[in-house]
């Protein structure tokens, strides 16, 4: 797969301390990738880095394979971005918004509507910003960030401070981006929930530096957790596990198993009825994703 | 640059800038109605050679002060409509050269000042008239020189106004300034020729006047570079 965005040992130091601390991100094109980590862990700086609002200390930005230092205007005229808190001149409408950064893109007027129309604000294009809901200021951020049509999307927290069917709306947007236009997605969070769901790719960032970097399907075995029987004679029913090979446990008159596959689990079932165990449940207990984001974040890393 | 230009004319739009534009070279007209027009008959004995001459004189004694006043409140404004809700994060993550950005910026803040003293020249040209001074007599090259030499004589601080607006959140290092210099400006005159705060006034007076107009544009330029430079390099946060 081609990779859009590739840092190589990024740091940032503020004041001796380094806020980003060699920071290897790797993005693959039509991704959408999951940058999470606490508040203060430098997502935010990191972020503002790859657009080249901040200089880094030192490493090396490569985004579309071209250098940011040397090719900075030519990557950004293929990005489109939301930093943090939305960015609008509260004075002018929606439209005028939009057309102040669009004769700085030279992108043609159509655009526009067409924006308005994706992040649904058609309607209330005519009307100060200013009066806007945070919301609707956040969708505005994102049609501005899509005004230019661009290849590589970055939205840092486009969800902050959204209530729940806005952070819907906004989720099943950027779900949409890489499929109907083939568009890269990088978009930050401090949780894990809110990206679990749209994220291919997932980067856990804590104290400036990459503590895991893999797909959400890997993090999610990692999550695997443990299979609960509950049966009619749980201590028989153990020993007949023990007799074939099944390493498990008896808690609260529950059978507990680890580590099971599907054909495993599908084997002893048959097994257990064909004894003449009755099963009331067959059931898989996962650690939350949530949990294990909790845990990566506090426990490694250190 | 040109583009970035058309954005940022667009930006201004209903933040009081226009309003400012008109309202500095109004007022200024507006007390030399008052000067004139209290005093009617003392005032045209004591300029009688030169009617014309005696009004611009009396006008130009407050240019400079506008200008302080004016250029602070033009950087300051247009800062801030890109402070409010740091949008700088947004405009210097598109596709333009943070130079350009600047430049832009330095261009509109000329040019609204262009139009405030082409506006002072009009205005002070009908009252001129409505006085009675005489069509004939109006002294063009005067005219247009009271707003413009001044002001190519203030673009040092002007550059500098705008550099600490545009570099700086906090507009109150910039506004205070301006302000000050304002104020100041008035009771500096009889110091050094070679203070640029008395440039504009010496701009209009005197043997010299192209002079300090040429010296306040080399100036300018020597306090934009590195205010430039140093707006190119700065972290947006």
């Amino acid at each position: 797969m081609e990779t859009i965005i590739q840092t190589a040992d990024l740091v940032k130091r503020y004041r001796g301390r380094a806020a980003v601390d060699h920071l290897n991100l790797s993005i693959g094109k039509g991704d959408i990738y999951g940058f999470l980590g606490p508040n203060g862990a430098g997502k935010t700086t990191t972020i503002r880095m790859l657009l080249g609002l901040i200089a880094p200390s030192g490493g090396q930005v490569e985004i579309f394979g071209k250098d940011l230092r040397k090719e900075r205007l030519d990557i950004l005229r293929r990005v489109g971005s939301l930093v943090e808190s939305p960015s609008y001149y509260g004075h002018l409408s929606a439209v005028d918004n939009l057309e102040a950064i669009r004769r700085i893109l030279g992108a043609p007027k159509r655009r526009i509507a067409e924006v308005l129309d994706i992040v649904s604000l058609t309607g209330e294009e005519k009307r100060p910003v200013k009066g806007f809901s945070l919301g609707m200021k956040q969708r505005l951020g994102i049609a501005a960030a899509l005004l230019g049509s661009p290849e590589l999307l970055i939205l840092d927290e486009p969800t902050n401070g959204l209530d729940p069917s806005g952070i819907q709306e906004i989720r099943s947007l950027i779900m949409s981006l890489p499929r109907e236009h083939g568009i890269t997605v990088l978009v930050s969070s401090h949780l894990l929930s809110e990206i679990e769901q749209m994220a291919g790719t997932v980067g856990i960032i804590r104290q400036g530096r990459m503590i895991y970097q893999d797909t959400i399907a890997r993090l999610r075995e990692r999550s695997a957790g443990e299979m609960r029987l509950v049966v009619s004679e749980p201590e028989a029913a153990l020993e007949e596990a023990f007799r074939r090979g099944y390493d498990g446990m008896l808690r609260t008159d529950e059978l507990r198993f680890s580590g099971m596959d599907d054909a495993r689990v599908a084997l002893l079932v048959k097994a257990l009825v064909e004894r003449g165990h009755a099963i009331y449940r067959v059931e898989e207990q996962r650690q939350s994703l949530e949990e294990l984001f909790l845990q990566v974040v506090e426990g490694e890393g250190r | 640059m040109g583009r970035i230009l058309a954005a940022d004319w667009l930006k201004i739009r209903g933040k009081g800038l226009w309003l400012l534009i008109l309202v500095g070279p109004l007022g200024l007209t507006a007390m030399q109605a008052l000067n004139f027009g209290l005093r009617f008959d003392y005032m045209k004995r004591r300029y009688a050679g030169d009617l014309w001459g005696g009004l611009l004189d009396n006008t130009a004694l407050f240019v400079p002060m506008a200008l302080f006043l004016g250029g602070t409140l033009v950087c300051s404004l247009m800062a801030n409509i890109e402070h409010q809700t740091s949008a700088w994060k947004q405009l210097l993550a598109l596709p333009v050269s943070r130079i350009a950005v600047f430049a832009s910026k330095l261009m509109l803040c000329l040019l609204l000042l262009a139009v405030s003293c082409l506006l002072l020249s009009g205005f002070v040209t009908a009252l001129g008239l409505l006085f009675g001074f005489g069509a004939s007599a109006i002294p063009v090259y005067g005219i247009l020189r009271i707003g413009f030499l001044s002001c190519a004589a203030v673009m040092p601080f002007i550059a500098l106004q705008l550099w600490l607006s545009l570099a700086f959140r906090n507009q109150a290092m910039p506004v205070s300034i301006g302000v000050i210099c304002a104020i100041v400006s008035p009771f500096t005159a009889t110091l050094s020729e070679w203070l640029p705060i008395n440039w504009p006034y010496l701009a209009w007076t005197g043997p010299h006047r192209l002079y300090f107009a040429g010296a306040g544009l080399a100036l300018a330029l020597l306090v934009l570079l590195p205010g430039a430079a140093h707006f190119a390099r700065k972290d947006v946060n």
